[in-house]
């Protein structure tokens, strides 16, 4: 393909978001602009943002590629996404994110426990927690995009992360939420023709959705074995079948399908979406919107993963692998980009390249925004005397979002492992700190301070302990051996443990203890309206 | 290839299909919740607001 053409339509690309980073720039007059786009979103634009956001490259690239190792099994995480993380998310909370949102004049969700609460100090730790590891998670983002540009063009990794942080970085401080939104709901259109094109493109080269399943199943571990794929041995009972009950392929397909299906809940830069909603008819409506949004980015790409092995063997194409430390080892985050570059027209590679563009852009965007956000106004802004003018609030946060963009970079010149499991981390570890004090303090009128500092340090802490000490792919880069040796601890996601444990100590110590009157006061002005 | 067993159904084995077909219902789900709201519940609320008028003009007179 001509690099001239992709350069010029790339430069075309970042004009427009730009242009509507201008645009935000003019809108944005007061910090409610900035942080929640003046409350003033459609179900549309909601719907495309928090779908684009959710789904980032990792999601189309990297599990793709984890679905053509472990097979139709992981398609329970699209069934997670679309139930869980459309439907349960906007119905359960959504809906009284919005409103107590509202009541309390809460712009993130540091700033809605700290308001609820009463307490500085929770918005400023829950900021640094966020805006620390969203950095991490954001260098995943990179990560993924970097694997595309380098089989497609050979590009050079540190020349797409230069760019690519540039016109994010420039769109994003400049124009604020109302940008992030609107270059979101663009960016979902292209997802969205990109992700249609190859899913049909792959069913049609294998003859249907059935012809395609059933080509799937009849790969046998020998045939998988000869083009290379880690298939053969991790998805043992067939590509279109479950793995034995407690199998090491099980329990690595249980732990990517409830980190981020159920981590989902609990994500700050998803429920700021929750707060840009005009009225709750938008918020409604953004349901159905979301919901057909997210069916057709993650179910086709984990739909099309385990079919990519058929392809590759049908056509000789050997599953593709990367240097490891001299040693030559499966490269899923490849699968999907090999496939697209050997049987695709060079037309659909560079729709599909925009489209994981746009995928990584979004996200990218998004988390910028959110832990700028954190950073600049719930971690600072909150540590100074005295109320800020919202100019100066709006400063703050964009000097943050500028440390944090200039901070991704550096790691991400640096990059860390396998992709999608920088996502597992980042959903689980979000969703034990922050989904058990969010949903009791949406729907618990005795949840209180105390209750609410436990169970977000002890789900906190508890996950983190998890990672360093037990988790089977981060244990072993920080200590050498995992504490315990059994594989089905091991590879255990700490969400099943400090999930339940968080909500234990929530509820607990909101039950010995009492909210003060402060607290009390504040509290009925939070359920007023719900 | 291996001829494929008969018990799977379009090719995915039933832990498979559930998943697949659960993630097409839980989208349905979503397309009915936004239709119930849109067209349903507004029409709902529409002759709630009609009747509330005639409610006050009978309490009036």
């Amino acid at each position: 393909m001509d690099i001239l053409f992709f350069v010029i339509l790339m430069a075309i690309f970042a004009t427009v978001f730009i242009f509507l980073g201008y645009l935000g720039y003019k809108k944005t007059k007061t910090a409610e602009d900035y942080f929640v786009a003046g409350r003033t979103m459609g179900a549309l634009v909601i719907a495309f943002s928090y779908g684009a956001t959710f789904i980032s490259a990792v999601a189309l690239i990297g599990f793709s590629g984890i679905a053509s190792i472990y097979g139709h099994s992981i398609l329970w995480l699209a069934f997670l996404n679309v139930f869980v993380g459309i439907f349960i998310a906007f119905v359960f909370y959504g809906l009284r994110t919005r409103k107590m949102g509202l009541s309390l004049k809460a712009m993130t969700l540091p700033e809605l426990l700290g308001n609820r609460f009463n307490s500085v100090k929770l918005q400023q730790v829950s900021g640094l927690i966020i805006g620390v590891f969203m950095v991490a998670y954001t260098s995943a983002v990179f990560l993924a995009i970097s694997s595309l540009f380098q089989v497609t063009f050979g590009i050079p990794y540190w020349v797409c992360v230069v760019i690519f942080t540039l016109v994010v970085g420039i769109y994003l401080i400049v124009g604020g939420l109302y940008a992030v939104m609107w270059t979101h709901a663009i960016q979902a259109i292209v997802m969205l023709i990109g992700m249609v094109i190859l899913t049909v493109g792959v069913y049609a080269m294998l003859g249907g959705i059935g012809p395609a399943h059933e080509a799937a199943a009849a790969l046998t571990p020998e045939m998988l074995t000869s083009i290379g794929s880690p298939a053969a041995t991790q998805a043992p009972n067939g590509l279109t079948s479950m793995p034995s009950f407690l199998s090491q392929p099980f329990m690595m397909v249980l732990t990517i399908i409830f980190g981020v299906g159920i981590g989902v809940l609990a994500q700050p830069q998803l429920i700021i979406r929750y707060l840009t909603a005009k009225n709750e008819k938008a918020l409604r409506l953004a349901v159905p919107y979301g919901g057909i949004f997210i069916l057709l980015m993650t179910f086709t790409a984990f739909s099309i993963g385990p079919l990519c092995n058929v392809l590759m063997y049908q056509n000789n194409i050997m599953y593709p692998t990367k240097d490891v430390a001299g040693v030559m080892t499966a490269n899923p985050d490849a699968v999907v980009p090999t496939i697209i570059n050997e049987l695709f027209p060079a037309w659909f590679i560079l729709i599909f390249l925009f489209a994981i563009l746009a995928a990584a852009m979004s996200t990218a965007a998004a988390l910028f925004h959110t832990a700028g956000a954190s950073i600049g106004r719930d971690v600072y802004e909150k540590s100074i005397k005295g109320q800020s003018s919202p100019q100066k609030s709006i400063l703050i946060t964009r000097i943050a979002t500028f440390v944090i963009v200039i901070a991704t970079l550096i790691i991400s010149l640096n990059p860390l492992d396998v992709v999608a499991f920088m996502t597992a981390f980042f959903f689980g570890l979000m969703a034990c700190t922050f989904l058990a004090p969010y949903t009791l303090m949406l729907y618990w009128k005795k949840t209180n301070r105390l209750g609410v500092w436990m169970g977000m340090l002890g789900g906190f802490l508890f996950t983190m302990a998890w990672y360093i000490l037990i988790y089977f792919k981060t244990a072993p880069k920080i200590i050498g051996t995992p504490l315990l040796g059994d594989y089905m601890i091991n590879m255990l996601d700490p969400i099943f443990i400090g999930l339940p444990l968080s909500f234990l100590l929530t509820i607990l110590v909101s039950s010995i203890t009492k909210q003060d009157t402060e607290e009390e006061i504040i509290m009925k002005r939070s359920f007023e309206n719900i | 290839m291996e001829e494929v067993p008969l018990s799977l159904i379009l090719g995915m084995d039933l832990g498979v299909f559930i998943a697949w077909i659960g993630t097409l219902l839980a989208a349905a789900l979503c397309v009915l919740y936004g239709l119930y709201h849109q067209l349903i519940k507004k029409t709902g609320e529409k002759q709630q607001s009609q009747k509330e008028p005639e409610k006050t003009q009978e309490e009036e007179r």
